[in-house]
Order: C-alpha cells, then structure tokens, then sequence
C-alpha cells in the first residue's frame, strides 16, 4: 500500500513536474514569438516620411514663395539655394562658396550670389564675376508642376 | 652715374632670379632669335660673353620681344646698320643707350601711357601706370632726385619681362611679396628710408600670407592688393576700411554702422588694422574678446580700464564661446554615437548649419551690438542643439538595442535550455515503453 | 487526433509520417556534424525572410540603392536589425556549407548512392557564393563598388567566353547603375528559385537515402548500431541548435555591425585595402601571387584556369574515387584545405 502510494505521489509529482515544464515551455515559446513578431511587426510600419527622395527636392508652392527672394534648402547633402528673380523665374544653385565653402546668399538689389565671407560675386547663372571664387556654382534644374516647386540634379546622375 | 652703383648688382640678382626657374621652364628653340644688327654684332662680342649671352637668353623669352618689340625700341639706334657700329650707335640720334631711372619711367611709358598704341595688343589693359608710379611713394622719392627707388624694371625685370600672369613672372601674385621684400626686407638698403623691415617676415606668418604662399590660393592679398602696385603707398588711416573690406565687405559694413565707428574717426584711429594689426594679421581667435585669455582682449589697446568695454566684450564671448562650446558637444555626442555604430550621418545637416551660424556670428562681432550678435548665434544654438538631441536619440537607441538584445538572448537561451529538458524527458519515456513492452 | 483524421481522409499523412520516421541518425562522435546541413538551411530560411522584409523598402538603381540602404537602417524601424542579421546570417550560410561539405568528404558520404547529392550540394556551395557575390554589391558603397569592378575584371580574365561573361554580367562595359539592377534581378529572383530546385533536389535525396553510415559503424551488425530516429529526436535537437545559431547571430548583429562606409563613386579613385569577401580570398590571393606568366599563358588565366579544373576535380569526387586510392583522396582534400585556409590567412595578413 506504502509502495503503491509512494510509487502514485511521485507519479504525480513527475506529471505536477512535467505540466509546469510543459507550461514554462508554452510562455517561453510564446515570449519568443513576440520577440520574433515583434520587429517584424515595427519594421513593416512605414516611418514618418516613407518617401525617399534623392532625385529631386520639393520646394514648396509656387505661390508662397515671393518674387525677389531666396530660400536655402538641403538636397542630399548639399545645401542649395533656390531663388525666385525679379520677373518671377526661378534659379536654384549650389549654396556652397566655391572659395571656402561658406554659405552664399541671394543679394536682392542687384540679382546676384553674394559671399558674405569674402564678397565673392556670382551672377544667377553661377558664374563667378568678381572677388575669390575660383570656379562657378553648379546649377540645378527648376521644375515647375501642379504649382509646386521641384529641383533637380542639372545633368544626369 | 651714382645709379649705376647699385641698380647693377641689383638687376643681377634679379637676372639670377630669373634665371633659375627659367631653365626648366619653356622651352627657348620654339622662338626664333631676331636678325636685327643689334643682335647680330653683340651676340658675337668677344666681351662678356656670358653675360651677353644671358642676356640674350632672357630677352627671347621677354613679352616685348615675343610680341614684336627690338632692342632699339627700347634704346634706340638703328637696328639695320649691319655694318658700321658707330652708325648703328653712337651717330644715330635715337640712340640712348644705358637708360636712367628717371628716363627708364619715360621710356616705358612711351608705350604703356598711350591707350591708342597699347589698344594694338590688348584692349582692355590700363595705360595709367606711368601717371600712378608718379603718385606713388616711389615716384615720389624719385622726383625728390633719391635713386634708390624701385623703378618699372627694379620689379618687373629687365630683359626677360613675363606676362604678369605668367608664374614665373615675379609680379606675379604669389610672387610680389618676393620681389617687395628684396628691397623692403633689407636693412642696408633700407636704412634712411624706413625703419621697418619685417614687413615680409610678419607678411608670410599671416593668414594672408599662408593663404598665399603656403596653399597658394591666387585670390589671397600680396603686398599690392592693399598698397597698391603702380601707385604703391601706404594706406591712410580712413581708407584701411575700404581696403580690408574690398574682401571683407560684411565686416566693414557692420563695424561703418556699429557705435566704434565715430569714435575711430575722431580719434583718427586706423579701422582694422586697431585689433587685427596690419602685416602679422593672424587668424583671429574668439580670445580677442576674453579680458582673462594669456593676451588679454584686443579691446584693452584702448580699453585698459575695462569699464563699458569690458562688459559687452563680454557678453559677446559669451554668446560666442557658448555657441562654440555647445557645437563641440554635438560633435562629441555624434562622433561617440558613430563609432557606437549608429547611422546619424544626418546630424552633420545639423552640425554644418551650426557652423555656419558661427561663422557668421563671429563676424557679427563687428557690430558691436550683443542683441544682435546673439540674434545671429541663435539659429547655431538650435541646430547644435538638434544635434545633440539626435545624438542623444542614437546613443539612447543604441542602448536600447542592447536591452532588446539582451531580452531576446535570455528567452533563445531559455527556451533551449526547456527544449533540451522536454527532449529528454520525452527520449526517457520512449526507453520506459520500451522496456515495458520488452517486459 | 481529429485533425489528424481529418488530414487523414483528405491527404495520406500516415504515410507522409512513416517516411519521415524512416530515416535514423547514427550516435557516434561525428554526430556533431550532422548539424551543419540543418543549420545551413536554417541560414537559408533566414536570409529568405530577411531578405523579402529588405525588398519592402530597398530601391535597386545608382541614385537610390546606397540611399534606401541607408533609410533601412537609419529611418525604418529595426531596419538595421534587418539589414545585419541579413549580411552576417549570409557570411554563416557560406561558412556552414564550407564546412559542412568538408565534412562530407572527409567521411566520404559522397560515395554510391550519393553522388547526386554531393552533385546537388556542390551546386547549391556555387549558387551562395555568387549570392554573396551579387548581395555584396547592392549597397552600392564604395568597397562593393570597387570589389565587384575586381571580380567581374577576372570572369574576364577567362579564356575565349571571359570577354563576353564579363559584359553580361555588368550590363556593360564597366561597373555601372545597369549592374546593380542586374546583380538584384539575380540576388532576388534567379538564384532563389534556382536554388530552390537543388535544395528540393539535395533533401529529397538525403530523405530517401537515409543518413550515411560512418565507416566505423559498417562492420557493426545493423541490430547492434547505436541509432536515433531523425523524427522527432534528432529534428528537435536541431531546433536547438538553430535556436542557438539564431542567438549568435543576434549578438553578432547588435556588436559588430557592418559599415555602411562611403557612397559608391566611379569616378573616385579606389580606397586602400580593397579585398573580395573572405570565401573568395583564397582565390584572390592565389592570382595575385601568380608571376605574370607562367608557360606563355597569363598568370591570371592560368589561376583561372587552375582553379576551374580543381573545382572540376572537387566536384567529380564520387566519380573519380576508386576505392584503392581512397587515403589519397583525403590526403588531397587534406592539402586543399590547407591551401584555403592559408591562402585566406595570408590574404588578410598581407
């Protein structure tokens, strides 16, 4: 009887033992699938911005950007300056000084790429008239469609 | 004939000087020597060949001759007399022979000062040397009957004129400060004239001199671009600002609108050259403005007893110093997430656009005016701050990663260790039926 | 066991069951390498599903392959994660297969009846490095750039076709955007389902014939082997192991990551220490040791063509094997492991 009953309790005793393990295993199993899923999950949520745009630049609608004014903005890693002349065309250019790499900026009373480093002068071409510079802005392509603002790389890639 | 003393040795160093680039330079067999007289009997005197035949060398290579100009154009003679020497020479009325320093100016300028003649080979090239060499400190002494001046030939050669864009030419940009100095930087030569000789030494250690000499960048000032060539003088005291602001527009336009302004004139101070000093201008250091730095603020020239001066100069250290000390951080933060792995290479957007405002804040120090200094600054202050707060994301992110990393360990590792139990246990219970059913 | 019966009136499980529980492991000391194939196509399961995740947000093309690269691992969320657990579970799965072939051989498990699968598996060796090869290019940075200029510079080394293969394979005279389209068509859709066909090809065989019987083990009587059933024990042990593979890929992802380095520039002169991926360095090296010539043959042509009749050699083992020479054989096999590993050793050193 003595035996019988101890043979009965640790049979139970394997089978308590094997149902936690059995359960440890589940939560495990499940807890691995989470870490698993989990990433997955996050990396098919889209970021912020899903678009990635290296061949043009959006800058914006035409309507909000003021006649004889300028603006500076990054394309790719170059900093560009987009700028809306006078009669209303738009000009964009590399922003970066061909002498020392200062930033340029758009001098609204003549029309020209003004230096402020070492009044270095380039027409809205990119052409260097006067001062330092040694070499002219390169140009970038101004599209205009459905009243927005689009720069592109002038010549292909 | 007192001239004649020390234009000789000078001219041959000037020769000399030449001479050395000149032999690895352009090839002399393309240009065919002339067949005029002169050349023709002096390139076979038996006297001084060597330095005839220097001489000859140079002049083939020297702009008149290439364009058409003989020997008697500039010393007159008759270049046709082959024959007799007295009529090539001596009898001839043209002739001039050895030129004076007075007649070198004249003659020169019979050419150069004539827009119709000169218009032959160039049109847009000035004829108003010869009237600015007048004017001109140079000139000036000459008129006062002093010989020891530089003359047309003392810096542009004598027989073997360059083109001033020509590299090996010494008026060429980088080397005027060279060919200054062979007068300027001596003090034998100098002495009764100017005191000051280490203009050259103190040129070559400045920016602008490095920037000339030592990267070679043609646009940086020689000694010229601030003097004036033709009509070489020092500047005045109330030009310096249009002459350093002929590059550095923005910084004279904001210290002509800044307070400083009125009193520089009153005082008849020079602008510029009062804190940045004139040929040893080095590049400046944000401890022009910091009373405590080991030379103290170039403020205290004037300003030796503090006072006003000492507190805006420095509230703009402070606007300025910050800026610099918040752009270092971001880098480090950057540069620590970067080798950590991170991809922030957009943070250099930020860190660019925070340089830039540095820059132009350290030149809106000229205004003199702190609200508007720091209104410059602000937008550096906001990017080195993004920077930093992008950094701060990656670094965070990066922990992060660990963390995750250290989760998803833990449970692979769990989970093999149960697997590795169930196994077992289930590889236990197959040996039992086994045994069982072999029982 | 409803299910079961379900299944059961529908599709003939049972005998789907009996045949996996067919095949029996043997218990010895080599059982360790019994692994590497499960685990190399555990790799290849996990460079399959990383690799579609990577094709969500990659662009192929000159303007936008480095750049979405860098979006992935800079913008999209576990992107990174993605992308180095795809380079370093790659550089494993060639690794694996390396070893788990030299393994076969040194057994001799390729001999009768498994010669089509060693045939199969040599393929399926072949088929990843040219994955590595066309994967290593689709950054598009300026070490790919100049690798792949280096490898498709000796394909055109080859006698007669080189010229020709060469161009197919750049889409072009040089190294160009038209490449880096080609090498994706060819990472993303060739090579899977060629791959798949040998991989289907090398299990099927491996199921049907059971597992080789190491030589130790033949003069037991068969009653007497110590044996374990593939299904469920050995599977489950693999799970395991895979589980831990699984986790030092993990590790290797979060602590040394791959660089994404410089855009790629043609124009740019090449960077210093320019070197193929490490399971061509042996051969690498070996071309440039060569003299110029050998033979009034080029130096390069002769490696090529050395290494076209030793991976000729290698992959007609089963074949060429006569039981007489079998010490020989693992002799040779002996010395070209040697070779790989010192050429590659010397590779890095130099």
């Amino acid at each position: 009887m003595t035996d019988s009953n101890h043979s009965q309790s640790s049979h139970t005793k394997t089978t308590s033992r094997r149902s936690f393990l059995d359960a440890l295993f589940g939560v495990t199993l499940l807890g691995w699938l989470g870490a698993m899923i989990y990433p997955v999950f996050r990396f098919l949520v889209p970021p912020k911005r899903p678009d990635l745009n290296v061949s043009s630049l959006d800058a914006g609608l035409v309507a909000s950007f003021k006649k004889n004014t300028s603006k500076i903005m990054r394309f790719g890693r170059k900093p560009v300056i987009i700028v809306r002349k006078k009669s209303g065309d738009f000009k964009a250019l590399s922003a970066t000084c061909t002498h020392l790499d200062c930033n340029v900026q758009f001098k609204q009373d003549t029309e020209q790429i003004w230096c402020a480093c070492h009044n270095g002068l380039y027409d809205l071409e990119g052409r260097n008239i006067s001062g330092p510079p040694p070499r002219p802005l390169t140009q970038f392509q101004v599209n205009l469609k459905d009243e927005k603002i689009f720069i592109t790389k002038g010549e292909g890639v | 004939m007192m001239h004649f003393n020390f234009i000789r040795p000078l001219l041959l160093v000037l020769l000399i000087s030449f001479f050395i680039p000149r032999l690895s330079a352009q090839e002399p067999a393309e240009i065919i020597p002339p067949t005029d007289a002169c050349y023709e009997c002096h390139i076979d005197m038996d006297l001084d060949q060597d330095e005839v035949n220097q001489l000859f060398t140079h002049y083939l290579n020297d702009i008149h001759f290439q364009r058409g100009l003989l020997c008697s154009d500039c010393h007159g003679g008759d270049p046709e007399a082959f024959d007799e020497e007295d009529d090539a020479m001596w009898e001839n009325d043209t002739y001039l022979g050895e030129i004076s320093p007075n007649g070198e100016i004249a003659m020169c300028g019979k050419c150069h000062s004539d827009p119709a003649f000169m218009r032959k080979y160039s049109v847009s090239v000035s004829t108003d040397q010869e009237s600015q060499y007048w004017t001109s400190k140079h000139g000036q002494s000459l008129k006062e009957g002093n010989l020891k001046v530089a003359t047309c030939t003392d810096c542009h050669g004598v027989h073997g004129i360059l083109a001033v864009d020509n590299p090996n030419s010494s008026v060429y940009d980088s080397n005027v400060p060279k060919t200054c100095s062979m007068c300027h930087s001596s003090e034998s030569y100098m002495k009764g004239i100017l005191e000051t000789t280490s203009q050259y030494d103190d040129y070559v250690k400045s920016v602008h001199g490095k920037a000339l000499l030592e990267r070679e960048e043609i646009s940086a000032p020689a000694c010229n671009d601030c003097h004036g060539n033709h009509g070489a003088a020092p500047p005045e005291v109330s030009s310096i600002n249009e002459i350093c602001g002929s590059c550095h527009a923005q910084n004279r336009d904001l210290f002509q609108k800044s307070h400083l302004a009125s009193v520089f004139k009153k005082e008849g101070l020079p602008q510029c050259e009062s804190c940045h000093g004139n040929h040893y201008i080095v590049k400046p250091s944000d401890d022009f403005l910091n009373w405590e730095s080991a030379s103290g603020a170039v403020c205290l020239k004037c300003h030796e007893d503090g006072g006003k001066a000492k507190l805006l100069a420095d509230q703009l250290f402070h606007v300025i110093d910050s800026l610099k000390i918040n752009l270092d951080s971001a880098k480090v933060l950057i540069e620590k997430a970067e080798i950590k792995g991170m991809e922030i290479s957009d943070l250099y957007f930020e860190l660019e656009d925070a340089h830039n405002a540095l820059i132009h804040s350290r030149t809106s120090v000229h205004s003199f005016d702190s609200t508007f200094v720091r209104s410059t600054a602000q937008p550096g202050f906001v990017a080195s701050n993004n920077a930093k707060i992008g950094a701060k994301k990656a670094l965070e992110e990066f922990e992060f990663r660990r963390f995750g990393l250290f989760v998803a360990s833990f449970i692979i590792t769990l989970l093999v260790i149960l697997l590795y139990l169930k196994v077992k246990v289930f590889e236990k219970m197959k040996e039992k039926e086994k045994k069982n059913e072999k029982i | 066991m409803s299910i079961n019966d379900w299944l059961q009136e529908r599709f003939d499980i049972e005998a789907v069951k009996s045949f996996a529980a067919k095949k029996q492991v043997p218990v010895f000391f080599g059982s360790v390498w019994y692994y590497l194939g499960g685990v190399s196509l555990f790799l290849f399961i996990i460079q399959v599903l990383t690799g579609i995740l990577l094709a969500l947000y990659y662009q192929p093309g000159a303007a936008t392959s480095y750049e979405s690269v860098k979006f992935i691992v800079s913008k999209v969320e576990f992107g990174w994660l993605m992308r180095e657990i795809h380079s370093w579970s790659a550089n494993l799965f060639v690794f694996t297969i390396f070893l788990h072939m030299f393994t076969v051989f040194f057994s001799k498990a390729y001999k009768k009846p498994r010669e089509l699968t060693w045939l199969s598996g040599m393929m399926l060796l072949l088929l990843a490095m040219v994955f590595g090869f066309s994967g290593y290019l689709l950054p598009w940075n300026e070490l790919a750039y100049f690798a792949t200029k280096v490898g498709t510079d000796i394909t055109g080394a080859v006698p007669f076709i080189g010229e020709f293969l060469s161009k197919l394979l750049r889409a072009g005279d040089d190294v160009s955007g038209a490449t880096l389209t080609r090498f994706y068509s060819i990472h993303t859709a060739i090579l899977p389902l060629v791959f798949i066909v040998f991989l289907g090809l090398h299990l099927t065989m491996i199921q049907v014939q059971g597992m080789h019987i190491p030589e130790s083990m033949e003069k037991v009587p068969e009653n007497k082997r110590k044996m374990m059933p593939f299904f469920p024990n050995f599977v489950l042990r693999d799970l395991i192991v895979w589980l831990i593979v699984l986790n030092i890929i993990a590790l290797l992802a979060v602590f040394f990551p791959w660089e994404l380095g410089l855009k790629a520039d043609s124009l740019a002169s090449a960077p210093a220490g320019i070197r193929p991926e490490w399971y061509f360095m042996f051969m690498f090296q070996t071309l440039k040791l060569l003299p110029a010539h050998i033979l009034f043959i080029e130096g390069e042509v002769f490696g090529i063509l050395l290494f076209g009749l030793g991976g000729a050699i290698w992959f007609l083992v089963p074949f060429l094997e006569k039981p007489k020479y079998s010490r020989l054989w693992t002799a040779f096999g002996v010395g070209i492991l040697a070779y790989i590993i010192t050429l590659t050793v010397w590779g890095y050193l130099v």
